[in-house]
């Protein structure tokens, strides 16, 4: 496993000095006009994949612009590569990383939530206080839909996703690693749309090799909402073909669980036991975005223009990232990053009070099938007639070896191309 | 005073170049291409090759082979098409004018020794120190990752990069007598040379 750590990435990054930068932490205390606007600023809501990029991107494209970014947590967990930290092929510590980077561009990078949006005064409510913007940069990835699942919103602490990597996926680990052998753990898939769509499926090849390796016995049981895998369902079929401790149930909605029976129920009323379950819940645009209202009918995901990430719904708001719906774009990181660097420049130029350039995004999802081996789905896109629309959509011939050393390189260029 | 003045000058100076790395032509373009191939083109990892400074011709050519699947690469292949669309010259004009900084990438200095020595077969066409041949369009394979070298080597070897392409014809002959241990080798060499 070509793994690289932490301080091997920032200094394969260049980092070293903080420089600049508020100190954040100052959470509850400020009232009022936390920060006041001397020139143009940019407020960008959410530190993940796409408003870190975001963020980096603006100063880069015009260092004389102020770029404000406020993201509760103080370190940064990568989502892509966290199923390896299931089967213990990776370290969480691997997979995080820290905002020095983004200090160094100039990016004021405050710990501290959004809790509202305030479009006609362009303010960003931060408890008591607020931040004014010229324009802002919304990108906070999922929330759960908690109540689509019976028992499920009450027993958060025992019921797991893991698919906000963190404390979740350590402790999932560890649910994993003390299961007795011959015990059952269930994995849920929710309907679609839902944050990146190879990941539960890269989620069972990692649990299944490690069942396979550590506990013989066990058993995976996957209930799937989907009427069938719904990415790379070729290469990941032939994958599992490796795994035979694998029960994959197509149209199984899971709408219950009982975490002391330990027992879910799938909406036909069938009942499954599980030793451990991970019950990846149903999801929207994260609270922010639906609070302040950009979400559409659907009251889940944010509409945008496919130039400039503009919200349909408010002038001088962008989404960008798994909040967005309407483009031929999966949910996935490397799309969130696409967005974020294409969404800066689209600002910087209506700043400028000129036209943005018409830029399309890119995607490549890497998924692991085994410990060292792993197939990818690449997209790309144009723009026509004002629209993202798909070029052309390429799979890998197989798995293999050298497309995990490719998927090694992607993650080691992305996160610096994201917070270095 | 003087002091002051002064670095007041050199921020206007510098802001007057319009020394965003944003404001070259193209760089807008090649933004997709950072999410694998690094800032600038400037790849920091073991697989994926470094763009800044390739000549534009080669660069064309590469994207034109991937574009047409001569070039086999999953990855490659949509992305050219994006390239094609968005105006290739102006991408390829991007990054010919970053400043190639070589790879960190660490490589065992035995095998360089031993690459070193191997390498002698390569000098007719990349010259003796692997700096290429642009007119020919036979790249420089200096200070490139070592990782991406060797899966090229092996392409050419099982002719599975550019086949048929009567060009290679030469090269692709000289990788077949070599055994595969000895690509490690030539690319810790190769990847080594400043
Ligand atoms: C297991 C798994 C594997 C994955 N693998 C891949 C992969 O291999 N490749 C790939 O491309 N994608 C992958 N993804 C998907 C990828 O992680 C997401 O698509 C990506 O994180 C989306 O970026 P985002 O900016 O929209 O959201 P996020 O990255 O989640 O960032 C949102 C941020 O906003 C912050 N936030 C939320 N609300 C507020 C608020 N009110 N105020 C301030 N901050 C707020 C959150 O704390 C969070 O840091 C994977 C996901 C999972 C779960
Ligand atoms: C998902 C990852 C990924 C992305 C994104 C990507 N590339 Fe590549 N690129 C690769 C890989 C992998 C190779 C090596 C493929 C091979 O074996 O030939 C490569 C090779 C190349 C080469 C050949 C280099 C040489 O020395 O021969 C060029 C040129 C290139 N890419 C240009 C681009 C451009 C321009 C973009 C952006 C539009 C881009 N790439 C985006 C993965 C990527
Ligand atoms: C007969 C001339 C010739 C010889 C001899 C030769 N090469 Fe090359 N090499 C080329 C040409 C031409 C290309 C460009 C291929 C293309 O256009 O796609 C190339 C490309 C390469 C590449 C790919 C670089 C990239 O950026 O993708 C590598 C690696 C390489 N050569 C290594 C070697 C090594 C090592 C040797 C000696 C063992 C060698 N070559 C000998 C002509 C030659």
């Amino acid at each position: 496993m070509t793994g690289i750590t932490r301080r091997e990435f920032l200094r394969a990054s260049g980092v070293g000095m903080v420089v600049g930068g508020l100190a954040g932490g100052c959470a509850g205390a400020a009232r009022g006009d936390m920060a006041p606007k001397t020139g143009r600023r940019v407020v960008v809501i959410g530190g993940g994949w796409g408003g870190a990029t975001a963020a980096k991107y603006v100063r880069l494209a015009d260092p004389s612009i102020e770029v404000i970014l406020l993201e509760p947590n103080r370190t940064f967990v990568s989502c892509p590569f966290s199923n390896l930290v299931l089967s213990g092929v990776r370290t969480i510590d691997s997979l995080t990383f820290d905002y020095r980077g983004l200090r160094r561009h100039g990016v004021s990078v405050r710990h501290e939530a959004a809790t509202a949006i305030e479009p006609e005064t362009r303010r960003v409510r931060v408890g008591e206080g607020y931040l004014q913007y010229d324009r802002l940069i919304v990108s906070p990835g999922v929330e759960f839909q908690w109540e689509q699942v019976e028992g499920l919103a009450e027993n958060q602490d025992k019921v797991l996703h893991a698919w906000k990597a963190g404390p979740q996926t350590v402790q999932l680990a560890a649910q994993l690693g003390s299961m007795p052998d011959g015990g059952v753990f269930v994995l849920t898939i929710p309907p679609a749309a839902y944050r990146c769509p190879p990941g539960p499926y890269e989620r069972t090849c990692q649990v299944a090799w490690y069942l396979k390796n550590n506990k013989p016995k066990s058993k995976l049981i996957v209930l799937d909402a989907n009427q069938n895998i719904i990415s790379k369902a070729g290469l990941f079929r032939a994958a599992w073909r490796d795994y035979p401790n694998i029960d994959y149930r197509a149209s199984n909605k899971v709408v219950k669980v009982d975490p002391s029976g330990r027992e879910v129920a799938t909406d036909f009323g069938d009942k499954v036991k599980y030793d451990v379950v991970n019950l990846i819940p149903p999801q929207r645009a994260g609270t922010i975005a639906v609070q302040a209202d950009l979400v559409g009918a659907d009251k889940r995901w944010c509409e945008v223009n496919h130039l400039t990430y503009e919200s349909v719904k408010h002038r001088d708001i962008h989404v960008i990232g798994d909040s967005t719906i309407g483009l031929p774009v999966p949910k996935s990181g490397n799309i969130a990053n696409a967005m974020g660097k294409i969404c800066a420049v689209a600002v910087v130029h209506l700043l400028d009070g000129k036209q943005p350039p018409a830029l399309p995004p890119g995607n490549t999802c890497y998924s692991w099938v085994n410990d060292r081996e792993a197939i990818a789905v690449v997209n790309a896109y144009k723009i026509d007639g004002g629209k993202v629309v798909q070029i052309e959509q390429k799979l890998t011939p197989g798995q293999s070896v050298a497309v995990a050393q490719n998927a090694v390189g992607w993650a080691t260029s992305i996160w610096n191309d994201i917070l270095g | 005073m003087r002091i002051a003045l002064t670095l007041v000058f050199i921020l206007a100076v510098a802001g007057a170049a319009g020394a965003g790395p944003l404001d070259a032509p193209g760089a807008t373009k090649a933004l997709n291409c950072a999410a694998c191939h690094g800032p600038s083109g400037q790849s920091p990892s073991d697989a994926m090759p470094i763009l800044a400074g390739l000549w534009p011709e080669y660069f064309k050519k590469a994207i034109q082979d991937y574009a047409a699947g001569r070039r086999p690469s999953p990855e490659m292949e949509p992305y050219a098409k994006q390239v094609l669309e968005l105006g290739v010259d102006d991408v390829a004009a991007y990054f010919a004018s970053q400043q190639r900084a070589s790879t960190k990438v660490k490589v065992d200095a035995a095998a360089v020794e031993r690459g070193r020595a191997a390498a002698q077969q390569c000098a007719v066409c990349h010259g003796s120190e692997g700096k290429g041949d642009r007119a020919k369009l036979i790249p420089d394979i200096t200070g490139q990752p070592p990782g991406y070298l060797r899966t090229q080597m092996l392409l050419f070897k099982e002719d599975r990069r550019s086949p048929g392409d009567e060009r290679l014809k030469a090269l692709k002959a000289l990788m077949k007598t070599i055994p595969d241990e000895t690509f490690a080798d030539l690319a810790a060499y190769f990847s080594s040379v400043r």
